[in-house]
This record gives C-alpha cells, sequence and structure tokens, in this order.
C-alpha cells in the first residue's frame, strides 16, 4: 500500500543522493565541478523545494479531512 | 593524457538512477494532485451533509417554535426547543469550519501547484537533458579509457 507521496518522494531523492555521492568518491576533474554546479545542484534543490511545499501540502490536507469528519 | 578521475560504473549507476527518479517523480507528483482533488471532494460530501443537517434542524426549530406559539396562546406550558436550536447552532458551525478549510485548501494548492508546475518542467526538460549530458560525459570518459587501455 503506498504511503504518503511526500514520504516516497523523499526515498526517491535520497536514492538519487545517493547515487551522486557514490559518483563522488572518485570524480574529481573540472567536468565533475560543471557537473555539479550546473546540472545537480539545480536539480537537487528544486527537487528539494518541491517536496517541501508536498509535505506541507499533505500536512494541510490531512488536517482538513481529520477536523471535518464527525 | 591526464588519468581518468571517475568511476564509471557509478555514472552508470547515478544515470540509472536520475531516469527512476524521474518515472517515480511523475507519479509522485499525479499523487499530490490527486490527493488535492480526493480531499476536496470528502470535505464538498461533508460540506453537503451538514447543509442537509441544517435545513433539517431549521425545519424542526420552525416546527418546535410553532408548537411553542401555539402552547403560549392556548395557555398550556411551555415548550423548550433548545435542542433543535442547538442542533442548528452546530450544524451551522460544523459548515463554517468546513468552508473555512475549503478557503485554507485552495490557497495552499494554488501555492503547491506552481511549485509542482516547475517540478514538472524539471522532470519533463531539465532532466532529460541532464541524462543526455551525463550520457556523453560516460562515452567520453568511455572513449579516454579505450585510448588509455593499450599502453596502460
Amino acid at each position: 500500500m503506498p504511503g504518503r507521496p511526500d514520504q516516497d518522494a523523499d526515498h526517491q531523492l535520497r536514492l538519487l543522493e545517493d547515487a551522486w555521492d557514490n559518483v563522488l568518491q572518485h570524480w574529481h576533474d573540472d567536468v565533475a565541478v560543471h557537473f555539479a554546479a550546473h546540472h545537480w545542484a539545480p536539480l537537487q534543490q528544486e527537487s528539494r523545494f518541491y517536496l517541501e511545499a508536498l509535505r506541507k501540502l499533505m500536512d494541510v490536507l490531512s488536517a482538513a479531512e481529520r477536523e471535518t469528519s464527525w | 593524457m591526464d588519468r581518468i578521475h571517475a568511476d564509471i560504473d557509478a555514472l552508470h549507476g547515478l544515470h540509472r538512477a536520475m531516469a527512476h527518479f524521474r518515472l517515480a517523480g511523475r507519479s509522485m507528483a499525479d499523487r499530490g494532485n490527486d490527493q488535492i482533488a480526493v480531499t476536496r471532494a470528502s470535505l464538498e460530501a461533508e460540506a453537503s451533509r451538514c447543509r442537509s443537517r441544517l435545513e433539517q434542524g431549521h425545519a424542526d426549530l420552525g416546527a418546535c417554535r410553532q408548537r411553542a406559539a401555539e402552547s403560549a396562546a392556548t395557555g398550556n406550558g411551555p415548550v423548550d426547543c433548545s435542542e433543535q436550536a442547538e442542533a442548528v447552532s452546530e450544524a451551522e458551525e460544523r459548515l463554517e469550519r468546513i468552508r473555512r478549510w475549503q478557503y485554507r485548501i485552495d490557497q495552499e494548492a494554488s501555492e503547491f501547484l506552481g511549485v509542482a508546475s516547475r517540478f514538472r518542467a524539471l522532470l519533463e526538460d531539465d532532466l532529460p537533458r541532464t541524462e543526455d549530458h551525463l550520457l556523453a560525459i560516460i562515452a567520453s570518459l568511455e572513449g579516454a579509457l579505450r585510448l588509455q587501455a593499450p599502453g596502460t
């Protein structure tokens, strides 16, 4: 059974971050620096920003359902 | 020629992880939007039940007040309508609470959908380009490795 979408999405992003950390252990040239700054950082930041917005929304939706069911 | 400062297997792993994240991310974004629709529908259903209860409550209170007026006119004892009035008050309060949540959800959803739209663009446009760029880097590194191999 699927969990909350924000929790599942957080798990998926952590898998991606683990893959990136694994790459970083061995990748130390100028291409790596450029890739990190221009590709990885924007991807990670925008994804984290989205996940935070999704988490906040899910909290509000849960509260709404909880406080309006009698 | 410079040494290859990268683990090509790890880069392939990152490429696979990006492709997986792109597909999973679409599903997450869809589920977020679906959850907004589910909660809106749930609140509207609850509001509908409250409106019915309120309508019935007003009818019951009106009937009770009618009985009270008739009782007073004929000199009979007082008729207590406090229970009916309380039911109306409770239904109004619940309906108001639902309306406040509906308003808040509209605001939160509007804010969220802007962020979600940017995330969707990231998944549909930016991430595929990043994956292609990463594949080009991997191909370049593999080519350099092949050139290095005979002399190493």
